[in-house]
């Protein structure tokens, strides 16, 4: 007898084995989960690391300067350029170099990532073009050039290497990536912000309907507090982004769908947690003023009030501070805000800006986070 | 002169609280209603100024019938009667200044009492009636930053700002600690000699006998004694709270004098 309960829950245990086994094999393979893949490829997420470390925050107004610098060709046939060691400038890998020789032009402290003209000023003061170059993040480049015969020096007068370059000059001002971000962030944090508040106003008389030891008095009253607990149950089970996907339907995809969707997930959010708190209410002070003769709405003021406005403020702050998170994710699909400009630069590989944006979003949802916690440490 | 008549109360459940109780109470009594939990003391003191609608009987003030009043009347009724509870009901977030000032709700302007506006003499008074519980200094600070003791003097601050003729007191030391009960009581029995008409339920009889002036029992939600606190002897002190209740003191000290 004890044996073969013994047994049967052997068998029990070891199906239920195999069942688990099956199923994370299976979700192993669906997953792709290749560890391989991820030391392979980590050089490739070297450049974008990089870019990430290295958020486009900051400007300078630019100014075009011709710089140029004698080469003669072929050496000693007039006197070598005096190399500038600071400034925006030109350097060569070589002061000098016979015809047809290859050397190396570099450009530095120009504006970055701008596009350069690098051209021969011959003797005669023609002019010729030897390539555009592309300066880097922080404003250098370089190229190889050949030492063209047609340069040459004539009558002790060396062809000169000209670059019209683009140079940063004055202070440093926010960039215009940074000036976009602020203004999309705001946008983000107005659209949680503008979500929470109406959805405030929404959920905070219907959640009396919801709190059983107001509303479940009498037949209706149950059928009231049963059906305000359901409507707030099944909103709150469905994801923002579906919801704003849903809303776009009908409104388009924009900051107003997006907030939307956000109202409405967040009344239903709020309006439990609101109806928990009212629930939990000590009835002892009500009892109290009632006794004092108090009228109604006196009694709410002061004896019920004060009980739930703390804990309806530190919901609020921690809704507004999940709406901000939401809202970002609901504009990267098109809802508007921070979230659209960051998806905006990655789609078009402007890693430096989309990193601008991500460094804002953590910001501002730490920032966020420590002040809502903060509100309801001082609120208990 | 308060005088009830024939008190009855049938909770919505069936539970029969009180059974056809019927007492007087002359102006300036310190009245205590005693029995096992369960007996319908707080059902009885709630009916007295409507936290309960009694099931039927009759409860008149002077020539004034408090079970028949209106929601209104009620209201002026309330404002004359102060109360003290076991679990001192106060608005723990708010400070005791704010919990001594709702005692004044009935009197005061509906409008400026909801914007948090008392004028300068209703505060006075408030300092005044927590002077007269001796926490004068702890006005500012929130109500839960009070020991218990403490936090019941607020209570019967709160009540004194009503300005009463009555205070009814349920079982107003059962949460304190037994040393506690005294000063308590002395508070009360102070306002007693200053005209005010007290009715309190006890459950220790040491305390039935220090502060009394008269008693009744209710044993399941009837009336089995009314008399002097010294009547009370084993056999009565037996028949109330049954064959195997033991006599327990407050405190082993007498009250101070
Ligand atoms: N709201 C209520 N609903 C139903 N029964 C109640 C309610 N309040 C009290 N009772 C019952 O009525 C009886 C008297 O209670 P109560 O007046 O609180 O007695 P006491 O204060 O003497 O302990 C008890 O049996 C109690 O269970
Ligand atoms: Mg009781």
């Amino acid at each position: 007898m004890k044996d073969l309960s013994h047994l049967k829950k052997l068998v029990r245990n070891s199906l239920l084995f195999a069942l688990l086994l099956v199923v994370f094999v299976y979700s192993y393979r669906v997953t792709g989960i290749d560890v391989a893949r991820l030391v392979r490829d980590a050089p490739k997420a070297r450049n974008i690391v990089l870019d990430f470390l290295h958020p486009d925050l900051f400007r300078r107004d630019v100014e075009i300067v011709t710089l140029d610098m004698a080469f003669p060709i072929p050496c000693g046939s007039a006197p070598e350029a005096e190399p500038a060691a600071s400034g925006p400038r030109l350097a060569t890998s070589v002061p000098c170099a016979a015809a047809r020789e290859r050397f190396a032009l570099e450009g530095f402290e120009l504006a970055p990532n701008s596009t350069i003209e690098i051209r021969w000023r011959l003797p005669d003061g023609r002019l010729w073009t030897i390539n555009r170059v592309q300066t880097d993040a922080d404003g250098y480049f370089q190229v190889e050039v050949e030492a063209r015969p047609i340069a040459a020096t004539a009558d002790g007068v060396p062809s000169l290497i000209q670059a019209d370059a683009l140079v940063p000059v004055g202070p440093y001002k926010p960039s215009q990536t940074f000036d976009d971000v602020m203004a999309n962030m705001l946008v983000t944090i107005f659209m949680a912000l503008m979500a929470t508040t109406i959805a405030t106003l929404v959920a905070a008389p219907l959640s009396f309907l919801a709190a059983s030891n107001v509303t479940k008095r009498g037949c209706i009253g149950t059928v009231v507090y049963y059906g305000m607990r359901s409507v707030f149950n099944i909103l709150r089970s469905y994801e923002p982004l579906v919801m704003a996907v849903v809303f776009a339907f009908w409104l388009g995809f924009g900051p107003f769908a997006g907030t939307l969707a956000m109202t409405v997930v967040t009344i239903a959010s709020l309006g439990k947690l609101f109806s928990e708190s009212i629930e939990s209410i000590d009835p002892g002070p009500i009892e109290a003023l009632q006794a004092t003769g108090a009228n109604r709405i006196q009694t709410v003021w002061y004896a019920v009030v004060p009980q739930i406005v703390p804990d309806f403020i530190s919901f609020i702050v921690y809704h507004w501070d999940i709406n901000v998170r939401i809202s970002t994710i609901i504009g990267f699909v098109g809802g508007g805000g921070i979230g659209y400009y960051l998806k905006e630069r990655i789609d078009m590989l402007a890693y430096r800006q989309a990193a601008t944006a991500i460094w804002a979003i953590v910001i501002v949802v730490m920032a966020l986070d420590f002040l809502s916690a903060e509100v309801r440490k001082r609120l208990t | 002169m308060l005088s009830v008549q024939n008190l009855t109360k049938v909770y919505p459940n069936g539970t029969q609280a009180l059974k056809e109780v019927s007492f007087d109470v002359q102006d300036g009594e310190f009245l205590v209603v005693i029995g096992l939990s369960g007996s319908g003391k707080s059902t009885l003191l709630r009916c007295i100024n409507r936290l309960i609608d009694p099931t039927s009987g009759k409860i008149f003030w002077d020539d004034l019938d408090i079970t028949a009043a209106s929601p209104s009347e009620l209201r002026h009724i309330r404002r004359h009667i102060g109360m003290v509870f076991q679990q001192f009901n106060l608005v723990k977030r708010s400070s005791v200044m704010t919990n001594v000032l709702s005692g004044r709700l009935g009197y005061a302007n509906p409008w400026l009492s909801l914007l948090g506006i008392w004028p300068a003499e209703e505060k006075q008074r408030a300092i005044h009636a927590l002077e007269r519980v001796g926490i004068a200094d702890k006005a500012q600070s929130r109500a839960d930053a009070l020991s218990g003791g403490q936090q019941q003097r607020v209570g019967i601050a709160r009540a004194l700002m009503q300005e009463p003729k009555i205070i009814l007191a349920d079982e107003p030391v059962a949460s304190l600690d037994p040393v506690l009960s005294h000063s308590i009581l002395q508070y009360l029995e102070q306002l007693n000699k200053d005209g005010m008409t007290v009715i309190c339920s006890l459950h220790f009889l040491d305390l039935v006998h220090r502060y009394a002036t008269r008693v009744i029992a209710l044993k399941d939600g009837i009336k089995v004694f009314e008399g002097l606190p010294k009547e009370i002897d084993r056999a009565k002190f037996k028949e109330i709270y049954g064959e195997d209740a033991q006599e327990v003191r407050a405190t082993s000290l007498e009250a101070p004098a």
